[in-house]
């Protein structure tokens, strides 16, 4: 590799911090719930591909490695999980009502960016690689926004995807800042994604065997309700 | 050796409980292997006060002084539930998946276990969210819409902060390699690095692992999931959830704490104090109108996490000292506390506070146990946590945070007040009970009385080699 | 001087007589896709012979703002062009007339004597098209604003040309991640002026559902095809501010001499041409918004835009 496609490289990882913004936000603004698992799928994706990028740059197996794990954890994986543990019928909801209506929720996602840019700015602008400014902020900017759509949904497999985009937006980070973090390390977060999806599908699973909807927030019995005083 | 085996022999355990010829006697494997482990763990803790590390596997597994007594705390708790659950899940609905229970349970144990031998921060992250996936799965275990409900929102709030911690573990280890750490990354030599690395990312990287961890640890305002998830998992597991689930992530963060501590620059002490005081402010005054007396014993919880961290944020040796005799005198009391409340659902079949009166003429062992945890609980003297308290609250004068020792003080007694009132009504007065009780099996008395023990023996005298142990472990925390 | 006065004419010639043939290639492409022949891409250039040969008739209840719109509406695009690249990347003679603020002004300004002329009928129809237009105006205003801004932000300067220069040719800035964010939100910014799919329905003839094409409803003979020519126009002029100062800088004449401005018309035919196809595949891949929905689509456009002013602001200088 010569030195000339390095920088196009680091180049195309901005590109690729963009386009992971942008899925982030698509996120938050998609009815369907399919619609958010795709977009899910497309940001691990760009997350593999930046890990490649990344790792071509600096010649460092580990990021190759970690762009592998990604893909085969997140794109084909779980999917896959998701796909047997929960029933069909699943992916064709769509969720007409948020907590607030989409142009309301884009708007505080788009403040939660800024806010990620305005917390990480001292640290980005001490680094002087430019991999570092351009994914630290993103990545936690991808971290809160997956937050809060974890919060904004009603449905259940949306809050899931956000929990799992939310990890997505710290390995971005990582993959910047500490690319040299252990094998065994990556492999157990890896792992972990998995079994997450793999517990929460169960649990969805059996929500919805009991109560026949997916949306947890049809359950509501447990909370304290003021009593006479005795 | 002995922490390795001791470390993996729950792991074991589960894949015991799996195999299918196994299956009936899967409780006896289970008790077997964590006695085993529980013995081997207090092995490992005198090899600690001999060397001062108890080596497993260099470089992977290692424990110092706070990580066997968090090992010590989590067998003998763990061990102890696991005789509770022998008698009390023969009553659950799902009696027959019980072979999964303790396989699960088994799981869970491991995790708990292997989080404070580990020696590289980043498999301590993955060590806590391996605790909180398979407590999720026995927090549904009862499979009521209840049960789930309390499991789904655990999930929720909890797996919301692993990427947040995972963020702040990877900003960790970007300070350390930035500030020229070599060789992989442990407890050890973070601290020996901590002065070199810049103060605004640790403390950004300690600010997102607090979030994170403390989702899990049940400080305010993530612990709307902590009321639920205790009241509505079967009460052995409460007892491990109150007891030590929720004091392995507050290690992992007073491990960090600790880090920040040796940085000369970042100061978060005051802070520390701060929200400590705030959670127990929250959870005293919602002890004053609980209905569910599991969940009374949950807010507990929350009330006695807090106060660890504001000990924690005292930043003096006796305040460190306060806090880990705190965590060691919490997860006994409050197992036994789930241990009592088991037996009182167990008997009555109800969890409501107004609908037990007069336990004392229906159940007077139910009753007795019931009386006695909430006594050690609240913090009467001669029970250990009154000497934690009181010892948090020495610390905190004599480092000079008056105002939050008063406040601290106020805090506990109206703790104090809102468990003794509840409990009072529960336990004296006229029973309207028209049916006799059930039996309270064999197993449940045994477990309930073992675990008296360590209570009624704290309280008044601390033998040496436990005594050394707490003080080792508060030299892991740091501070003047 | 006078060169540059000749090479802006050869820029106004070029939108003037091309901008039909742009819209003859869209629709005849939109056919193709959906396996149609399609009308010969040369079909706009009869439509608007044939009605410039035809007699105008103009309701006698209207004011003069009825009568001036059309010339407006087709002097206005011809005014942008002056001012933004279009064939050459170095500034021409009247560059310097007004900047990036202006041309939107500009071509705001068409869009609102459009939609006044609309109401000027008294037609039921006029009113409620010229209403839905400026609504989705409105909304798509914030969004040109904040793309001019980050764009002469990063490239301190509000000329398109100097913009061109500095932020397209730079790699620096070209592989930045606000430079994506950009052209997405100017990309759906482009769709909803153009009154293009999802925001609009081009071909659709149903006065009640009409957004942008009703602002031509009541016109008829020379007033009908200025109305059409201006609009073909205004839509050639936003795709070259999108491609040769956005997107891709490359094709534009470098040299001062008259050979490669010519050689440069291919070039940005060949790259409008593909512009087309992308523009063909979004419309043919996505349905038409409903009507409240577009606030939602334009909304994600400002919200877009402005995530790249931030990326830009917080990155920009120090890269």
């Amino acid at each position: 590799m010569n030195s000339a496609q390095v920088p196009l490289a680091i180049g195309f990882n901005a590109l690729i911090a963009g386009l992971i913004l942008i899925s982030a936000f698509a996120m938050v603004a998609t009815r369907q719930v399919q619609g958010v698992l795709r977009f899910f799928i497309l940001q691990s994706a760009l997350l593999a591909t930046s890990s490649f990028l990344i790792g071509y740059s600096r010649h460092s197996i580990h990021l190759l490695a970690l762009g592998v794990i990604t893909v085969a954890a997140k794109v084909i994986a779980i999917p896959w999980v998701l796909k047997r543990t929960l029933p069909g019928e699943v992916y064709e909801r769509r969720e007409i009502e948020q907590v607030l209506n989409i142009p309301s929720s884009l708007l505080l996602a788009l403040l939660l960016a800024i806010a990620a840019e305005f917390i990480v700015a001292p640290i980005a602008m001490a680094s002087s690689d430019p991999v570092v400014r351009v994914n630290l902020p993103i990545g936690l900017a991808g971290v809160l926004i997956g937050a809060y759509s974890l919060i904004a949904r009603r449905e259940a497999l949306p809050q899931l995807v956000g929990i799992l985009a939310m990890e997505n937006g710290a390995f971005f980070a990582g993959i910047a800042i500490a690319p040299d973090l252990p094998l065994i390390a990556e492999l157990a977060v890896a792992i972990d994604v998995i079994l997450i999806a793999v517990v929460i599908g169960v649990l969805t699973r059996d929500i919805k065997l009991t109560i026949g909807t997916t949306e947890p927030s049809a359950l509501t019995e447990l909370r304290e309700e003021p009593q006479p005083w005795r | 050796m002995a922490l390795t085996v001791a470390v993996f022999l729950p792991l074991v355990a589960a894949l015991l409980c799996w195999v299918k010829p196994l299956r009936n006697i899967a409780w006896g494997v289970t008790v077997v292997c964590l006695s085993i482990s529980f013995a081997l763990a207090v092995v490992s803790a005198h090899q600690v006060l001999v060397n001062g590390r108890s080596i497993g596997i260099p470089g992977w597994f290692e424990a110092d002084g706070l990580g066997a007594l968090m090992i010590l705390l989590v067998s003998f708790v763990c061990d102890l539930a696991a005789i509770f659950a022998g008698g009390y899940m023969h009553h659950s609905e799902r009696s027959d998946r019980l072979w999964w229970f303790y396989c699960n349970y088994n799981l869970l144990v491991f995790a708990l276990i292997v989080v404070p031998a580990l020696t590289d921060p980043n498999l301590v992250w993955v060590g806590v969210e391996l605790i909180t996936l398979f407590a999720i799965l026995l927090v549904g275990f009862e499979n009521t819409p209840n049960a789930l409900e309390a499991a789904w929102k655990y999930a929720i709030l909890t797996l919301m902060g692993a990427p947040i911690s995972l963020l702040g573990f990877l900003m960790l280890y970007w300070a350390y390699r930035s500030a020229g750490g070599t060789g992989s990354e442990t407890w050890q030599g973070l601290h020996a690095m901590a002065p070199l690395m810049s103060p605004n990312l640790l403390k950004l990287s300690f600010l997102l692992v607090f979030v994170g961890f403390g989702s899990k640890t049940g400080f305010v305002p993530t612990h709307t999931w902590l009321p639920d998830a205790h009241s509505q998992a079967p009460t052995p597991i409460c007892a491990v959830l109150s007891g030590v689930k929720t004091s392995v992530p507050l290690y992992a963060v007073l491990r960090f704490l600790s880090i920040i501590l040796a940085s000369p620059e970042a100061k978060l002490g005051e802070w520390m104090v701060v929200l400590g005081l705030c959670s127990v402010a929250v959870a005293a005054f919602l002890l004053l109108q609980v209905r569910d007396y599991k969940r009374m014993f949950a807010y507990s919880t929350v009330e006695h996490m807090g106060i660890i961290l504001t000990a924690a944020g005292f930043a003096t040796q006796d305040g460190a000292l306060g806090a880990v005799a705190q965590m060691l005198n919490h997860s006994l009391t409050k197992s036994l506390c789930f241990y009592a409340a088991g037996i009182v659902l167990l008997s009555l079949g109800t969890r409501q506070i107004r609908d037990v009166r007069g336990l004392f003429r229906v159940s007077p062992f139910a009753a007795g146990a019931l009386l006695l945890c909430a006594l050690a609980i609240a913090g009467a003297p001669p029970f250990p946590i009154f000497l934690s308290e009181f010892s948090i609250l020495s610390a905190g004068l004599r480092s000079g945070h008056n105002a939050a020792v008063a406040i601290l003080a106020t805090l506990i007694v109206v703790a104090f007040v809102g468990i003794m009132l509840q409990v009072n009504n529960m336990i004296f007065g006229k029973s309207d009970l028209y049916s006799s009780p059930e039996a309270i099996p064999a197993s449940c008395r045994t477990a309930v009385i073992i675990g008296a023990i360590p209570i009624l023996l704290l309280g008044v005298f601390i033998p040496q080699p436990v005594h050394s142990l707490l003080v080792l472990a508060a030299q892991q925390l740091g501070g003047r | 001087m006078l060169r540059t006065v000749g090479y802006n004419l050869i820029q106004l010639l070029f939108v003037l007589g091309f901008a039909p043939l742009y819209a003859g290639v869209l629709s005849r492409f939109k056919e193709n896709i959906q396996s149609k022949r399609g009308p010969s891409i040369f079909q706009p250039y009869r439509d608007l012979w044939k009605l410039f040969h035809k007699d105008e008739v103009i309701s006698s209840e209207t004011t003069w703002i009825f009568r001036a719109t059309p010339y407006l509406v087709f002097v206005v695009p011809l005014f942008v062009t002056s001012l933004i690249p279009v064939l050459t990347d170095y500034p021409l003679a009247f560059a310097f007339m007004g900047d990036m603020l202006a041309g939107g002004f500009f071509l705001a300004l068409g869009g609102f004597f459009a939609a006044l002329a609309a109401v000027d009928t008294g037609n039921p129809y006029g009113p409620m098209g010229a209403s839905r237009t400026r609504m989705v105006g409105f909304l798509a205003e914030p969004v040109f604003m904040i793309v001019f801004f980050t764009v002469s932000f990063v490239a301190q300067s509000t000329i398109p040309y100097i913009v061109q220069q500095k932020w397209v040719a730079s790699s620096a800035a070209f592989f930045s991640p606000a430079h994506i964010l950009l052209l997405i939100a100017f990309l759906m910014l482009i769709l909803a002026e153009g009154g293009r799919i999802p925001v609009d329905n081009p071909t659709g003839h149903f006065e009640l559902a009409m957004i942008d094409e009703s602002k031509g409803l009541e016109y008829s003979g020379r007033g009908a095809a200025l109305m059409k020519w201006g609009g073909q126009m205004k839509f050639l002029v936003l795709t070259c501010i999108f491609l040769n100062v956005l997107l891709a800088p490359w094709g534009l004449a470098h040299g001062q001499q008259l050979g490669h401005v010519l050689l440069a018309v291919p070039f940005i035919l060949l790259k409008v041409f593909l512009f087309i196809i992308v523009l063909v595949m979004i419309e043919s891949s996505l349905s038409k918004l409903r009507l409240f929905r577009i606030s939602e689509f334009l909304g994600a456009a400002f919200i877009i835009s402005v995530a790249a002013m931030i990326a830009s602001i917080f990155s920009g200088p120090g890269t």
